[in-house]
């Protein structure tokens, strides 16, 4: 499969060649194939937006090469094959929500006729098909948001940018367009996915990097990024010499009233615990726990931190 | 059709900015309260004298300039950086939209913005003018006062020559608006409101400058080219200042068509190097 994206050593510093210059990006390389959900995470400052202005062409790059459907980034006619979806996006409040899907349409040379059905067919879309004729100064923060999908399927893209798609939204529009990312993933459509909402992520993302201060810190699928995990075994009432026991085999224990919770790291060591704690205790449940991407994610910003 | 996209929406954004609106009503007030001014400052105790209508026009003409003035330059530093800072500017940039379409686009939205503006307050001027004209008591005869009557003259209803005074502040605040959009490219907006203001005053006191570069006045050869590349670079608004010509244009200027078509023409080819400029430097700029 061809790559959607290429991107090869690139790095952005700001501020030049000045003493408290800042490498946003600094020197990354991956590449996201054609039809991939890819996620793109990392804690605020960590260089995500830099990295998509940059693969739009809205921001140079210090050094290195990025490549979008095969052109340089920034390519006039790749344009024509991708969009973008910034972080809280804003419009024209005087228009209408038909009348920036208008204008957004006449930005891809559109006739009148093909202005007027894409319009309809989007507002209806993305849920606003009996708010088109309101001004955005009375639309909803959900509502901006699906106005601001909505101009980012004008052109049925190959390739669709999203930075922070669910950012505030309540819970249903947050579903909704958590749905749309996920169709979008099953109609062959690449996506470049960039959110705090790690949930979202996982949910709907093929693979994943994660960034912080400019650099990738882990790149691969779910699968292969997140292990799988510890197991918690819950005993009831097990006697103190089985605790003590037990304890070796275990990452952690607590204990909650009658009942004692082992974390076990591997899967050996539950097959130990299990044995020895035959006949000497209740079992209550033995829990595989996978590692969520969350959890990856804290785990390695604290690392670097370190 | 994507310029003239961008400039309708730049059109219909600017016309709702709340402090556009307010220097707008604000001088159409001041127009049409200068009638009763000028009965209360005039000289003749006859209203609608030739005096009396030219105290309208000054005052109108004069008024109409400083509301352009504080239109175009307002309207000028936040076109672009608003566009960024509101975030608008990356969902056309990622569209198949050239550089140089934005900013002409965006150009020709603030120029209409204005030719809206200065055509609403030149059409209540002229009203004004003609309102003056009509309301006019006839001219006292020398035999009533027993003196020759200078500056009561009956005067016509409609007079052209103010007309081309509205269309001169229009080209002349164009021209300004295109300074200031070049220099949005690279300033912020509160740096280039003040470069927009030390740019005009400069570019009105432009004979001062010529006659500092000139060889009648002795200065260091480093200072007079100095105020020779200020002479030069700076749009000369002085050119556009046609008030006293309009109201007397017996005595300076033989044919005003002429003269406003000369200056016009300078006008437009001094924002086509503006927006050369400004596409050139806004092709690699970051936003």
């Amino acid at each position: 499969m061809a790559d959607a994206i290429s991107v090869r050593g690139l790095t952005k510093v700001y501020g030049g060649r000045l003493k408290d210059s800042v490498a946003a990006v600094d020197n990354i390389s991956f590449t996201v194939a054609e039809g991939e959900v890819f996620g793109f995470i990392g804690p605020n400052g960590a260089g995500k937006t830099t990295t998509i202005k940059i693969l739009l062409g809205l921001l140079f790059p210090t050094s290195g090469e990025a490549e979008v459907l095969g052109r340089p980034a920034g390519d006039i006619e790749t344009k024509r094959r991708i969009s973008y979806l910034p972080e809280s996006p804003y419009f024209y409040e005087h228009m209408t929500g038909a009348e920036v899907i208008d204008f957004y349409c006449r930005l891809f040379r559109m006739d009148a006729a093909a202005r007027k059905q894409k319009t309809q067919e989007l507002l209806e879309r993305v849920g606003l098909a009996e708010d088109g004729n309101r001004t955005l100064r009375q639309y909803s923060k959900g509502m901006l948001q699906r106005i601001g999908i909505a101009q980012a399927l004008i052109n049925d893209p190959d390739l669709l940018f999203l930075d922070e798609p669910t950012s505030g939204l309540d819970p249903m529009a947050h579903k909704d367009i958590t749905e749309l990312i996920a169709s979008l993933g099953k109609q062959g459509k690449t996506v470049f996915l960039s959110s705090h909402q790690l949930g979202d992520v996982e949910t709907v993302c093929d693979r994943v990097a994660i960034i912080n201060r400019g650099r990738i810190v882990k790149i691969g699928t779910l699968d292969d990024l997140l292990r799988a995990g510890r197991t918690v075994v819950t005993l009831a009432k097990p006697t103190d010499e089985l605790v003590d026991k037990l304890k070796p085999h275990a990452e952690r224990v607590s204990v909650d009233g009658e009942l004692v919770r082992f974390y076990v790291e591997s899967e050996e060591d539950v097959y130990s615990m299990l044995e020895a704690a035959r006949g000497k205790a209740t079992l209550v449940s033995v829990v595989p726990q996978r590692q969520t991407l969350e959890d990856l994610f804290v785990e390695i910003v604290r690392e670097v931190r370190k | 059709m994507i310029i003239w996209s961008i400039a309708k929406t730049t059109v219909g954004d600017a016309l709702r900015k709340k402090v556009l609106q307010i220097f707008l009503v604000v001088a159409i007030g001041l127009i049409i309260i200068s009638l009763s001014f000028s009965q209360t400052l005039s000289f003749s105790s006859r209203a609608g004298s030739s005096t009396d209508i030219m105290l309208v026009k000054s005052f109108g003409l004069g008024l109409m300039a400083v509301a352009a003035w504080l239109i175009s330059l307002v309207m000028g530093v936040t076109l672009i950086p608003q566009e960024i800072e509101r975030r608008t500017i990356y969902t056309i940039l990622s569209k198949p939209v050239k550089r140089y379409e934005f900013i002409i686009g965006k150009y020709l939205g603030a120029i209409l913005t204005l030719a809206i503006n200065v055509g609403i307050m030149g059409v209540v001027f002229i009203a004004v003018c003609v309102f003056k004209a009509m309301t006019a008591e006839p001219p006292p005869t020398p035999q009533e006062t027993g003196i020759p009557v200078v500056g009561m003259e009956q005067v016509g209803l409609f007079d052209w020559n103010m007309v081309w005074g509205v269309i001169m502040i229009y080209f002349q605040f164009m021209v300004l608006s295109s300074v200031v959009l070049f220099l949005s490219v690279v300033l912020t907006p509160t740096v280039n409101f003040f470069m927009g203001l030390g740019v005009y005053i400069v570019g009105v006191m432009a004979p001062l400058t010529e006659t500092l570069a000139g060889p009648d006045v002795k200065l260091h050869f480093l200072l007079k080219g100095f105020y020779k590349v200020l002479h030069t670079v700076v749009p000369n608004f002085d050119k556009f200042n046609i008030t006293n010509p309009l109201l007397h244009p017996e005595t300076q200027v033989k044919s005003i068509p002429v003269y406003t078509g000369i200056v016009t023409l300078y006008a437009i080819l001094y924002a086509l190097v503006m927006m050369l400029l400004a596409v050139i430097v806004f092709r690699k700029k970051e936003v």
